[in-house]
């Protein structure tokens, strides 16, 4: 390169910014899902309901007493209502002795 | 999906997220930015709307069932932070080849060449506002990042932009961060891309182009505005390709369109920036995601016999999944944009024509068979559960969406006139005009002032 193009010198910043969430830890995972209630939350796309019939029906075979709770008790987690509906959820679980969830479609 | 598991994550109720086979990068990503790097998910193989009955079920029970039990059952190994550098550190020293190529490896750039952030210029952008570098705006999903005044001077002088544009850039974060915007949703996969409109005296002072070829790239405070917005959406909000955005093909950025205000002016039309609330005058930035868009060639004859019912068959056009939006996944949250030129607005001013009166015309004529929207919403986009009828008796969504049970009836692509938007911009003497088709409440419109811009003898005296 010759002076005429010289590619100069700069120090330069970085463009992005600090994370302000911290690592959280998980909840606390179930030894077995026998006589456990589940949640299930749904964005009312992508066949969730097809999805979660499927795992509802196997679920019962293997665990005794598991019971559901429809996602039509809860509304679409990803409309309109989404940040109210994802914020009730856990005043919601305890009313209804909620134990564990499965939230879709992430597609 | 995630987000929702996180809040059952924090109360305490362990969670499985359900995610198509083509999304576990994005899923990887937004669990990072959630505090979650090991919140678990279960794959489904593929995506589930390309797949038959028997297929989808038979897939679910082969590969995410027993993920989902493991999720529940197994506490995922605890994964690690990777370290980052301080905020306002320098992290690269050399020659403007070498910090393209460092930026570019690093992700921090869009693949054209930036114009070095060094502590000079990012000093000359930062005098621009009387606001501490530090400052944070919000903190933006979905990596949580704080969007400081310090961050907007980076990428600023990355994209191009002038430090005088400095007070647009920061009236864009605030609005960026309006929750009813929804940040969060700017990686979904329609690919959906930003339009700023620009409202304001500041549009003839720091000279955008606001008549012919208004959404051209070509001159400086448009084209590098918008190149700013698409970074600060990678480096702050954290949107990347195959990771956070996942844009099926995706746009690359729009430049910043103002209003012709002479001519609205001139005819007596409120501006965008006036629709959305902000004072006469005022400048101010409007954004909101577009689908894509089409132009209508020569909108010519008589207003009321030819012009209005073009423009309106324009907008039925070029709107169609995206009635999920006015019900369905967003409920009357459609905001149809329609660019007018000068020459078609002053037209229509002419005829009487005010425009309210224009988007009272576009809410009655440019209406759909009821048939037909349900059948968009329901058959060809695989939502079993809409119905309008259904939607109706539950009070959920007005009445004139179900006045009968003729299939034939037409019904409305919005819910109020004025959810259409009406913009007057490009060349000031040709009929051609523009419909964008919106992305409903994943980049709802809203609007910000230009509250830090210190006036024309500012920004000449930078230039």
């Amino acid at each position: 390169m010759s002076a005429q193009e010289s590619d100069g010198y700069y120090e330069v910043y970085w463009p992005r910014a600090p994370r302000q969430g911290k690592l959280k830890p998980l909840a606390r995972r179930h030894e077995t899902l026998a006589g456990k209630k589940i949640a299930l939350l749904w964005d009312y796309l992508f066949r969730g309901d097809e999805v979660f019939d499927a795992i509802k029906e196997e679920f019962t075979k293997r665990f005794p007493e598991v019971t559901f709770v429809d996602w039509k008790e809860f509304g679409n987690t990803h409309g309109t209502d989404e940040r109210k509906i994802v914020a009730s959820l856990p005043e919601r679980f305890k009313e209804m002795g909620v134990t564990a969830a499965i939230s879709g479609m992430g597609c | 999906m995630l987000r929702a598991s996180a809040v059952c994550e924090a109360a305490g109720v362990p969670s499985s997220t359900l995610v198509c086979e083509g999304f576990l990068p994005q899923a990887t990503a937004v669990s990072m930015g959630l505090g979650l790097p090991n919140i678990p998910v279960a794959m489904v193989p593929g995506h589930t709307n390309v797949q038959s009955k028997d297929e989808l079920r038979a897939n679910v029970l082969r590969v995410t069932l027993d993920q989902v039990i493991s999720n529940l059952t197994s506490t995922p190994a605890v994964a690690g932070e990777r370290g980052e550098p301080e905020p306002q550190s320098i992290v690269f020293k050399g020659g403007y080849s070498e910090v393209n190529r460092f930026f570019y490896e690093q992700s921090w750039s869009d693949g054209l060449p930036i114009v070095p952030p060094t502590r000079a210029r990012i000093d000359e952008f930062l005098r621009q506002v009387d606001l501490d570098p530090d400052h944070s705006i919000a903190t933006l999903l979905p990596e949580q990042r704080a969007a400081t005044i310090w961050s907007i001077a980076v990428n600023g002088v990355m994209a191009g932009c002038r430090p005088e544009y400095m007070p647009i850039l920061v009236a864009l974060v605030e609005a960026l961060a309006d929750p009813a915007y929804g940040v969060e949703h700017s990686g979904n996969s329609p690919g959906s891309d930003t339009l700023i409109i620009l409202n304001g005296p500041i549009t003839r002072d720091l000279g955008f182009n606001y008549t012919q070829g208004v959404l051209r790239d070509g001159f400086m405070p448009n084209t590098s505005i918008g190149r700013f917005w698409r970074l600060f959406l990678r480096n702050v909000a954290g949107f990347l390709l195959h990771k956070n955005d996942k844009g099926t093909f995706g746009n690359t950025w729009r430049v910043v369109m103002p209003e012709n205000e002479d001519v609205l002016a001139s005819i007596g039309w409120p501006t965008v920036g006036v629709d959305m609330g902000n004072p006469a005058g005022s400048n101010s930035v409007t954004i909101a995601r577009y689908t894509g868009g089409n132009l209508l060639v020569s909108v010519s004859g008589d207003v009321y016999k030819d012009m209005l019912p073009y423009l309106a068959d324009a907008v039925v056009r070029i709107i169609s999944w995206q009635l999920m939006f006015c019900v369905g996944q967003g409920m009357g949250k459609l905001r149809p944009l329609v660019l007018l030129p000068p020459i078609l607005a002053e037209t229509m001013a002419r005829a009487g024509v005010t425009k309210e009166k224009f988007k009272q015309y576009l809410f009655d004529h440019a209406r759909l068979p009821a048939s037909q929207f349900s059948r968009i919403l329901r058959d060809w986009t695989q939502k079993p559960t809409w119905d309008l009828a259904l939607e109706v008796k539950n009070g959920r969504i007005p009445e004139f969406f179900h006045e009968s049970d003729d299939p034939d009836r037409l019904v409305p692509m919005v819910w109020r006139p004025e959810d259409y938007m009406v913009a007057v911009t490009g060349d000031p003497l040709r009929n051609n005009a523009y419909v964008f088709a919106h992305n409903g409440l994943r980049g709802y419109p809203v609007s910000a002032l230009i509250r830090h811009y210190k006036g024309a003898d500012t920004a000449a005296a930078a230039k």
